[in-house]
């Protein structure tokens, strides 16, 4: 025997799924079969070795009516309106004919009608009476069951009980199509394969679709000869065929399993075939029609219990699933920042998908709880992760079957469940289960799922069913259902949370936009309407002194000066006032700028005011900035302003300038020798009208620092300054450099 | 120098208005000074309609417009000096209380000549028109008529 080519294999084996095993153009011998129209006349016909002489000559193109004994014909006329498209066959009736006894069964096909008559054993028509206690008797029993395993275990016994078998399996599949067996009833003379698993391939995906709708099989004998469906079978749909040929490959299999009977009931859990109930026998036997009956209401019962038990432990996993995530959403209202709610609660984090360990990452940083791999390992697995173009939740039992980087992981992150909780930020909820190493026992190697023949043209399937075992690695358990709706959920109540922060931001940004438009109509009235009165008590008084001076007495005199003084610095309040506003909205266009020129230029325009006495100036080498020209020279002007006014005391007034590179930053100081202030309200000096010394010492609106301030902040930098009272201030801004 | 233009003030508030007569009188200017109070009646004068129809032809030298007029207000007023053929070679110099960069950037836009935020010091303002006045007034010279107005 030579080894198949991998290569051969993989592409017989897909020959294999597309064989139409619905159609296979022949039958079994244990009976007859006859394709009919609604008029009752035969189209095709196949006459099985065990129907020999039920029908004399050709029958195509006959009455079937006329074919058969008397007491069918009132089956047969009945049988257009009795049979209802896509349902299973019916037994009609039992017919004793000179060949012998028949079950009659028919389905309708289409347009046609298949009627088969199966042959019937030597001690039919057995009744539904006979099985009943064993099914009562069942049926008791799964009252008293709890769980898929004890019932699995139940259905075995009572089937090869019914059934007189040998050997009653209950296969189960998993959510690859592999299945496995999970209980067992064994009468000695086959070999026990409970625990033993077959991969997918040995039962291909349309024979499975055939299990699912077709819930019963038998075939009597592997060694059968078939019986052709003339004049042409090729095209008649056997799907709810009783008598249904089965595929060379199948019954080659059936021999190399040493069983050369068997019988399948289907169990589906909903509409998903869920396993089987497979039956085995030594010999070639043939199972009577009411028992298999009784065979098939079994399985209908186990299917029903599984998806019971199925839906009450999903809705009971849920359950409490569903406690652990409103825990976490009450953790995360909490929080002024959701994943802070789910960092400080781990367990619950943990508990909600049953995971060993898991790790929030956002913005670049990784939070780790549990048992968790490296951050290093996350972080490369989240850049591998927003790399894909995936999903929102990435899910896996094997994240070394995923991606290369995780078998270094495989410890403690074999399995994964990762989402993204924003769009724009890679930022991921992950939760991790270590791996699970264990022994699966096979019947045979599921690699070698087929092999080449001798004859080296036809497929031949799997040979040996020693048991053959595999040892699973960088697998974890697996993720449930429930679990992963669990982790869904979470995602959802994420997003929804990040969504209102956003609407919340939008509302509040909208609120503002129409509060700073509110205040920009206000200081617009307020610079027009405030000023204008102003600028008339000036205008007036001036005029009064002009004209009507000569007559004023000099206290009259001095009082329109102060009229004059108090109107002008009202309006200079109102001018300040109107630009510290505007500088908030006002767009800042950053350009380099040398610092060191505006200096001098302000120093200019300073020197002819301080004229009255002698300012010593040390200017230092100044660094150029980034940022908007007419805002800095605002800057400069009120900070030597300031330090010119208090230091006009001295006798000389020193006023350093000076600047440094700070991390980026260029830090631009003014020192002066002046009045100075106690460091103690440092925090007041920046502040609008906040004032450190008496009105009457130094003039001033009160608000040139806090525009200083206003200005450096909207460039992103920040200003403070240093002080002793009588030894002088020394005022810092930082701004980013050129 | 044959007939004097006259300068067209509009203002609406009468101490403004007196406020700008002392000044312009300051400068002893012997341009007559004409005196509307909104922008309808600034309109009307230009355009010589209404209650101007019989007005003495001859454009003014200059107008002062403040920007915060009833009624028709100083930009509309401007807008629509500068889209007549014939009246947008006039200078206008526009007065304001507001220091706002939009008015600026929007007077600018429609072609103004000037723009002039009112000092709240008197000395100041008196400053202020007399320089306009001298400067529109007496050393301007207009272009001839029909033709472009200079840049």
């Amino acid at each position: 025997m030579t080894e198949a080519p991998a290569a051969i294999t993989d592409l017989d084996l897909a020959a294999c799924e597309r064989e139409p095993i619905h159609v296979p153009g022949s039958i079994q011998p244990h009976g007859a079969l006859f394709v009919i129209d609604g008029a009752g006349v035969v189209r095709k016909a196949a006459i099985g070795a065990l129907a020999e002489g039920l029908v004399e000559g050709d029958p195509i193109g006959r009455d079937l009516a006329d074919l058969l004994p008397e007491e069918a014909r009132k089956t047969i006329a009945a049988l257009d309106s009795r049979l209802v498209a896509g349902r299973g066959p019916e037994h009609l009736c039992f017919l004793r004919t000179a060949a012998g006894a028949f079950h009659f069964v028919a389905h309708r096909s289409g347009n046609d009608i298949i009627v088969e008559l199966e042959r019937a054993l030597g001690d039919e028509p057995g009744s539904f009476d006979e099985v009943y206690p064993d099914v009562r008797a069942f049926l008791d029993a799964v009252q008293r069951t709890e769980g898929v395993q004890a019932l699995a275990e139940l259905a075995a016994r009572e089937v090869r009980r019914i059934t007189g078998l040998d050997r009653a399996l209950i296969y189960r599949f998993d959510a690859e199509w592999n299945g496995a067996v999970i209980a067992e009833d064994n009468g000695g003379r086959l070999p026990v394969y409970l625990d033993l698993r077959w991969p997918a391939s040995d039962i291909p995906a349309q024979a499975r679709e055939l299990y699912r709708i077709n819930r019963l099989r038998l075939i009597a004998d592997a060694d059968y000869e078939p019986a052709p469906i003339g004049p042409d079978g090729g095209d008649v749909d056997l799907t709810y065929s009783v008598l249904r040929s089965v595929s060379p490959v199948h019954l080659e299999y059936m021999r190399n399993m040493e069983t050369m009977a068997s019988m399948s009931i289907s169990l589906l859990s909903g509409d998903r075939l869920w396993g089987l109930i497979s039956c085995h026998h030594l010999d070639p036997v043939r199972v009577p029609y009411h028992v298999r009956a009784a065979c098939e209401f079994i399985g209908q019962v186990v299917s029903m219990q599984i998806a019971a038990h199925e839906a009450s432990a999903l809705a009971m996993r849920r359950d409490a699933l569903r406690g652990v995530h409103i825990r976490l959403l009450a953790h995360m209202a909490a929080e002024d920042h959701f994943i802070d709610g789910l960092l400080s609660h781990p367990n619950d984090l943990m508990a909600l998908t049953g995971a060993d360990g898991a790790a929030v990452v956002a913005g670049g940083r990784c939070t780790r709880l549990g048992e968790t791999p490296a951050e290093t390992d996350i972080l490369a697995l989240v850049e591998w992760l927003s790399g894909q173009d995936r999903e929102d939740v990435f899910v896996t039992d094997s994240l070394a079957a995923e991606w290369t980087g995780g078998e270094r992981m495989k410890d403690l992150g074999s399995g994964v469940i990762a989402m993204s909780i924003s769009q724009v930020h890679d930022s991921y909820l992950i939760w991790f289960r270590p791996e699970l190493v264990r022994t699966v026992s096979w019947g045979g190697d599921p690699a070698k799922r087929a092999e080449l023949g001798p004859d080296g043209l036809r497929l031949h399937p799997r040979k040996s069913f020693e048991i053959w075992q595999e040892t699973v690695q960088l697998h974890a358990r697996p993720w449930q259902e429930a679990e992963l709706d669990a982790s869904a959920e979470l995602r959802v109540a994420i997003v929804d949370i990040v969504l209102r922060r956003a609407e919340e931001m939008a509302a509040l940004s909208e609120r503002l936009a129409a509060i700073n438009k509110e205040l920009e109509a206000f200081s617009y009235s307020v610079s027009h309407d405030l000023r204008a009165p102003f600028r008339h008590i000036v205008g007036y008084a001036q005029l009064l002194k002009k004209f009507e001076g000569e007559r004023l007495s000099e206290r009259g005199d001095r009082y329109i000066e102060t009229i004059i003084e108090s109107a002008i610095s009202a309006g200079r309040l109102v001018d300040d006032l109107l630009s510290y506003s505007q500088m908030g909205r006002s767009t800042i266009t950053p350009v380099s700028i040398d610092v060191g020129a505006m200096i001098r230029e302000a120093q200019t325009n300073l020197t002819v005011e301080g004229e009255r006495h002698r300012i010593e100036w040390h200017v230092g080498d100044l660094m150029a900035v980034r940022a908007d020209p007419v805002m800095v020279r605002l800057v400069v002007q009120n900070l030597l302003e300031n330090a010119l006014k208090f230091s006009r005391e001295r006798e000389p007034a020193v006023i350093e300038v000076g600047a440094e590179v700070k991390e980026g930053d260029v830090i631009t100081w003014v020192r002066d020798n002046g009045a100075g202030f106690d460091m103690a309200y440092v925090d007041k000096l920046f502040g609008v009208f906040q004032r450190l010394h008496r009105e009457e010492e130094f003039e001033g609106t009160g608000i040139g620092l806090a525009n200083v301030k206003r200005i450096v902040e909207r460039h992103g930098g920040r200003v403070w300054a240093e002080g002793e009272p009588d030894r002088g201030a020394t005022f810092f801004f930082a701004l980013p450099a050129a | 120098m044959a007939d004097l233009k006259p300068i067209l003030l509009v203002e609406d508030s009468p101490k403004d208005v007196e406020l700008t007569l002392a000044a312009l009188e300051q400068c002893q200017l012997a341009n007559a000074v004409i005196v509307v109070r909104d922008g309808a009646e600034a309109l009307d004068y230009l355009f010589a309609r209404g209650a101007y129809e019989n007005r003495s032809t001859g454009d003014p030298a200059v107008v002062l417009l403040d920007l915060k007029l009833p009624k028709v207000d100083g930009l509309q007023v401007l807008e629509q000096i500068k889209a007549d053929a014939h009246l947008k070679g006039t200078p206008v110099v526009m007065l304001t209380s507001s220091r706002e960069e939009r008015d600026l950037v929007r007077s600018y836009s429609l072609g103004v000549n000037a723009f002039v935020v009112k000092p709240v010091g008197f000395e100041q303002f008196f400053e202020a028109i007399r320089d306009l006045g001298m400067f529109w007034a007496v050393l301007n010279e207009p272009p001839p008529r029909g033709s472009a107005p200079r840049p």
